[in-house]
């Protein structure tokens, strides 16, 4: 075991030593998951439009102007549907991210903002795709905040509001008469003021949404037009989940940082593979095999390290994401999938070295193979805004397993039932790439390899 | 002490070592002397267990090497491909070696530091190993199979790619550790260091093991004819003779007194008279 250990550790010193491989194992992936988090988070500037079925059910020259603007809005593709059932068949299909409804009465409440009320929405999001349905909820508010912003600088539509709202007051039989003169003053000098102010909006609301039970998630969010104000709540969207999913993740960094683990585990097969391939072609392989110590050992000493970083560049990563505001919603799930991705790499990494005639067939073929299983296992595009036929095709790559893992254990599962199927893999991925690498390299000793 | 038996090597059709048989003594240095491609590392190799003869046996001390970690760890092995870690410094690669042989704390310090100072680096003990020139590479390589004390040590080209400097500190310390006592196979393709270092030389080509014995016996038998030089009134004069003692004797007996030296054969020359091909102009390949 000690022998082990030695090699292990030497091997863990050269890795820390050689600059590129450090690099790639231990501050890439973290580059990755922290650039990736924040494009998906909405800071990365132009993205590639997010197709939104619209639905107006309304009819009123608000509702026409606020699809039309949603359409132009940067970011979002408007798909317009007939129905509630069309546009929610679009989200189902992944032909959509959600689906907006302008519902019936969109143009009465927008006239009711002063009074109570204020706009209402409702959208129909694909609870996977939360990320994106958190982006969309901003939108609307903008653009909510947009509309009224034209009121103030549109006399005939504001005085139209101040006509209904006055309506409203009129009618209130809670107000004493004292009270309605002062909201009449109040909208007069509303409506004054509407004809000298010509530009910019100055009213805002940035509260959270928060959740009322049910099944529904009422948000009066903020937008980015204009200052805070206190208290007022002119937009709200009543967000409808496609079904029923409390597990999606808490943020963009929580689907970022499996991408990162995606990259480090990468970095830590590419590193060790090369080494080990590197000792056999070299002269350090052959002089540890004539040391008092086993093949098995040598091997063995060359995984543990290889599973020691991939745990530890793991952990970096879970530090971080969790300084980033990302939950670890199940931290025992968690300990095992970063257990489980790493024997599954290590499997990984003896498949790469005992496969790999030469340096430059692990650094080339080998690279680029695992480029691929890392690009289709979550590394770029995360799983779940896979299209169907990419989801089934990636599963060949251990790097799914290895991100379907690690989001178990963010977000993802419900308990130890969905680790089965990764961890499974993942298991049977180390095991047989252990043992098949193992015995390629005990093989080749019969030509010019010294194992 | 080590003993091979109809050693025979192939890789598919080619036959790397033909049908290998010799015996070397404890306390002994041998000389495996041939060019690039004649089986001199497929040789070593077989020897030290990596590589499974296609034939035949090696053993030392009755046992296989492949076999018996307690053999091994009274054999030392310098493999011709540099076994160094080039990112460890030179302490550490030593102290990593010697950590394998079981050498712990102020036991292993001490091989180390005995092992950088038999081999002149201990000056540099806290560099890279890939910083060091070619020569101090070949000579942190042999101190890395010599950190564990072994009494039996396997030299494969101790000396190549190195400059004169290193050359001779290498070769100091082979007569050292020869006059301690350990017995040494030693490859090389240059037959001045076999005929400085070696008890008994074998001279391979192409596989095979062309002949084999003391240097003064391969001088006898293979080495040709001396040449006695002398210089007269016509200047410079040479005489091919098989007995150069015999015709120095006579030339004296003549009153030739100038210039007279014998140039003897070497084991260049027995190499020529056994390949019919310069040692130098290389190999097989
Ligand atoms: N793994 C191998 N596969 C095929 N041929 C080999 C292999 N190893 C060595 N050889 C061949 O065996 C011969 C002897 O090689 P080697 O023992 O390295 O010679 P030396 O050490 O004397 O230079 C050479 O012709 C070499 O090409
Ligand atoms: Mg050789």
């Amino acid at each position: 075991m000690n022998a082990v250990i030695r090699i292990a550790m030497k091997d863990l010193r050269l890795l820390v030593r050689d600059k590129a491989d450090a690099f790639f194992t231990f501050v890439f992936p973290l580059l990755i998951a922290l650039f990736f988090g924040y494009v998906f988070g909405g800071g990365g500037g132009e993205k590639s439009a997010m197709p939104v079925a619209v639905v107006n059910e309304d009819g009123g020259a608000s509702s026409k102007w606020f699809v039309e603007q949603l359409s132009k809005a940067g970011g979002i593709e408007a798909k317009p549907a007939e129905t509630r059932e069309a546009g929610e068949r679009l989200v189902r299909r992944g032909e959509a991210a959600a689906c907006v409804i302008v519902p019936q009465g969109f143009e009465d409440s927008t006239k009711k903002v002063f009074s109570g009320g204020g706009m209402r929405l409702e959208a129909i999001v694909d609870p996977k795709r939360s990320a994106e349905a958190g982006l969309l909820e901003g939108r609307l508010n903008e653009l909510g905040f947009r509309l009224l912003s034209r009121a103030f600088t549109d006399s005939s539509m504001m005085n139209s509001f101040l006509d209904s709202a006055r309506q409203d007051v009129a009618k209130s039989a809670g107000l004493s008469p004292l009270q309605k003169g002062v909201f009449g003053t109040f909208f007069d000098s509303v409506s004054s003021l509407t004809k000298e102010v010509t530009s910019r909006s100055t009213v805002g609301d940035t509260n959270d949404g928060e959740t009322r039970g049910g099944e529904s998630k009422e948000g009066a969010a903020g937008g980015s037009a204009g200052d805070t104000g206190g208290g007022f709540r002119p937009v709200t969207v009543t967000m409808h989940e496609l079904q029923m999913n409390p597990h999606s993740p808490n943020n963009s960094f929580a689907v970022s940082f499996p991408q990162g683990v995606v990259w480090g585990l990468m970095g830590c097969v590419m590193a060790f593979g090369v080494s080990l391939v590197q000792e056999r072609r070299r002269g350090t392989l052959l002089r540890l095999c004539v040391a008092p110590i086993t093949k098995d050992q040598i091997l063995l000493g060359k995984a543990a390290a290889c599973f020691a970083s991939c745990v530890i560049v793991q952990v970096i990563l879970l530090v971080v994401a969790r300084l980033m505001g990302v939950k670890i919603g199940h931290p025992a799930i968690m300990a095992a999938a970063v257990l489980a991705s790493s024997v599954g790499f290590t499997g990984v990494m003896m498949l790469l070295a005992g496969l790999s005639k030469s340096e430059g067939a692990a650094q080339g073929f080998g690279r680029a193979l695992l480029l691929v299983l890392a690009l289709i296992g979550g590394g770029s595009i995360p799983l779940f805004f896979m299209p169907k036929l990419m989801q089934q095709i990636s599963s060949v790559s251990p790097f799914k397993w290895a991100t379907i893992a690690i989001e178990n254990g963010l977000w993802r599962a419900d308990g130890w039932d969905a680790m089965l199927l990764p961890g499974g893999v993942l298991l049977s991925i180390g095991v047989i790439g252990f043992w098949v690498g193992r015995s390629a390299m005990v093989r080749s000793r019969h030509s010019y390899d010294y194992l | 002490m080590i003993r091979l038996e109809g050693l025979t090597k192939k890789f598919g059709e080619r036959e790397a070592v033909r049908s290998l048989s010799l015996e070397i003594a404890r306390g002994e240095v041998f000389g495996l002397l041939g060019p690039n491609g004649a089986g001199k590392t497929t040789t070593i190799l077989m020897v030290i267990g990596t590589l499974v003869p296609t034939s035949g046996d090696v053993h030392i001390d009755g046992k296989s090497l492949g076999d018996d970690p307690s053999l091994r760890r009274r054999v030392g092995v310098a493999p011709q491909a540099l076994a160094l870690y080039e990112d460890l410094t030179a302490r550490e690669n030593l102290a990593f070696f010697g950590g394998l042989y079981g050498l712990r704390g102020r036991e292993l310090n001490a091989a180390v530091d005995g092992a950088l100072e038999m081999v002149g680096l201990r000056d540099r003990a806290g560099d890279r190993a890939k910083t060091f020139s070619g020569g101090m590479q070949r000579r942190l390589n042999l101190a890395a199979a010599l950190v564990h004390g072994p009494d039996v040590l396997l030299l494969d080209e101790p000396t190549a790619g190195v400059d004169p400097q290193s050359r001779n500190s290498i070769i100091e310390l082979v007569r050292s550790l020869k006059g301690r006592g350990t017995t040494i196979v030693y490859t090389t393709h240059y037959m001045e260091e076999a005929q400085k270092l070696c008890d008994r030389v074998g001279v391979m080509d192409r596989g095979s093991m062309l002949a084999m014995g003391t240097i003064d016996e391969l001088l006898r038998d293979h080495g040709g004819d001396s040449v006695v030089v002398y210089h007269d009134a016509e200047g410079e004069r040479k005489v091919v003779t098989r007995d150069p003692a015999a015709e120095v004797a006579r030339l004296i007996e003549r009153g030739v007194r100038s210039g007279l030296r014998i140039d003897r054969p070497d084991l260049e020359s027995v190499f020529l008279n056994l390949t019919g091909r310069a040692l130098r102009d290389g190999g097989a390949e």
